[in-house]
């Protein structure tokens, strides 16, 4: 960037820039002058980046002091370039005045030269300084936004790698969760335009989009031979199923480090994402509201594609039927909200549903 | 000389000394004083009724003459300058007289020395 290094003197009386030239006459500055706010604006235009300080008189033909200010408010190069106010006396209005429009200081007529050098030169480091904090501050935050993303996109792999640990053990494609990913955000989404009253911002989204992968974790506790078992449960057995709720949640209490957002939406969801609006699901037993909304979401793409895709012991449903059967409560019963949100979500479920996954 | 010059005015030789640092510059400056034309704008405005465009080169004028510490002139413009400034016409139109006799002053003892 150019080096700051010239003063711009403004007065529409030819002896007060004289005397403010000779003032700095033997400085490391640059002089230019003007003699009106329409010649200083025109100035300030063409040298934006060179300019250090202006000195600006308030009462002038064509364009007055405060004119040349708001120009230089709305151009932004108030907060660059500082000005002192020269002024013939102090009136609280006018003194009032500058400074609201952003003027850096106000000197009095008649000028004593060292206190007008002195300041000047103040303000012009403080105004470098500042600058230059600026600078570092915005190359600071590009950084952190950079480094914040990275932990991101990590955080992302290993709740995928973790997910997919599960899907891998029970023999299943490894799709069926990045589906329920996208089902799952693509329902918030609908759920944000059909009810302001609960809004999600894109943040909550996609931290409660991510938790959605991990809604099976506790499968990882359940033993082979029923987990694997081709043929249908025993009660005995279904029973120990049911359990992968509540291991979900034990691993998740053993590795939590604080309670936050996030940890809030995974153990909500690996525990109640087979809940019933009824109250006839497992593991609690809850019923209506008390069943939060996300865990409810996870839940309804849960089954929307476990119908949709065939499995070893079933084959799939079409989408009309798999809608069905939703809508009549034939597999799980969710709440009327959560089912309109579902049909209006339904254009861009099937988008998202492969042709693979169902044959 | 330039020390005279003040004397005869009743100008503040001393402060213009440390504002211009030597008297080669102070003559530079009482050059251009004779090329100012803020005692022209007033003098047009009272002479026209124009309260306002009296009351800007009394103004200028007041900011020329506390730079160049000419303390009598200084005085009675910066008199005449709140009287315009309150819109006090009449007060002023008695305050210019003596306005025009101190700049006639200054303007003369300039010539002598230039």
């Amino acid at each position: 960037m150019e080096e700051r290094n010239t003063l711009l003197i403004v007065d529409d009386v030819m002896i007060n820039r004289e005397l403010l030239k000779d003032i700095f006459e033997e400085g490391e500055y640059k002089l230019l002058e003007a003699k009106d706010g329409e010649e200083a604006i025109e100035i300030l235009d063409a040298n934006k980046d060179s300019i250090a300080l202006v000195f600006l008189d308030l009462v002038m033909p064509k364009k007055n002091g405060l004119e040349v200010m708001h120009h230089m408010s709305l151009n932004n190069m108030i907060n660059t370039i500082p000005v002192i106010m020269i002024t013939g006396e102090a009136t609280v209005e006018s003194d009032v005045k500058a400074y609201e429009l952003g003027a850096a200081d106000i000197i009095y007529k008649p000028f004593e030269p060292a206190v007008v050098t002195r300041r000047a030169k103040n303000i012009i480091e403080l105004y470098k300084h500042r600058t230059y904090i600026e600078k570092e501050l915005k190359i600071r935050t590009k950084e952190l936004l950079e480094s914040k993303k990275q932990i991101e996109q990590s955080n992302v792999f290993l709740i995928n790698a973790l997910s997919s640990v599960v899907e891998f053990r029970s023999l299943e494609s490894g799709e069926h969760i990045q589906r329920v990913k996208k089902f799952t955000r693509i329902m918030l989404r609908h759920w944000r335009a059909l009810y302001g009253e609960k809004q999600f911002t894109d943040e909550q989204i996609e931290l409660i989009v991510n938790a959605s992968a991990l809604h099976d974790i506790g499968k990882i506790a359940i033993p082979d031979n029923i987990l694997l078992k081709p043929g249908r449960l025993t009660e005995e057995e279904y029973t120990e199923m049911k359990k992968h709720t509540i291991y979900g949640c034990q691993m998740l209490e053993k590795f939590k480090q604080e309670e936050n957002e996030f940890y809030r939406y995974c153990y909500d969801i690996c525990r109640y994402h087979h809940e019933r609006y009824d109250g006839r699901g497992y593991p609690d037993g809850l019923k209506g509201n008390e069943i939060p909304v996300w865990a409810q979401i996870v839940a309804i793409v849960d089954v929307y594609d476990a119908l949709v895709s065939k499995r070893v012991y079933k084959s799939s449903f079409s989408i009309d039927e798999t809608f069905r059967i939703i809508n009549e409560g034939e597999c799980g019963v969710f709440s009327p909200k959560l089912l309109k949100c579902f049909n209006d979500s339904r254009e861009e479920l099937v988008e998202n549903t492969t042709k693979e996954q169902m044959e | 000389m330039i020390q005279e010059f003040y004397e005869k005015i009743n100008g503040n030789y001393e402060v213009a000394i440390s504002r211009m640092q030597n008297d080669e510059r102070i003559q530079k400056y009482l050059k251009f004083f004779l090329m100012d034309e803020s005692y022209k704008s007033l003098e047009d405005g009272m002479v026209s009724g124009d309260c306002d465009a009296a009351f800007r080169g009394a103004h200028t004028l007041k900011g020329v003459c506390q730079n160049m510490a000419f303390t009598a002139l200084s005085t009675v413009v910066e008199q005449i300058t709140e009287e315009l400034r309150a819109k006090n016409f009449e007060k002023a139109k008695e305050t210019f007289p003596q306005v025009e006799v101190e700049y006639k002053k200054v303007i003369n003892e300039i010539n002598k020395i230039m």
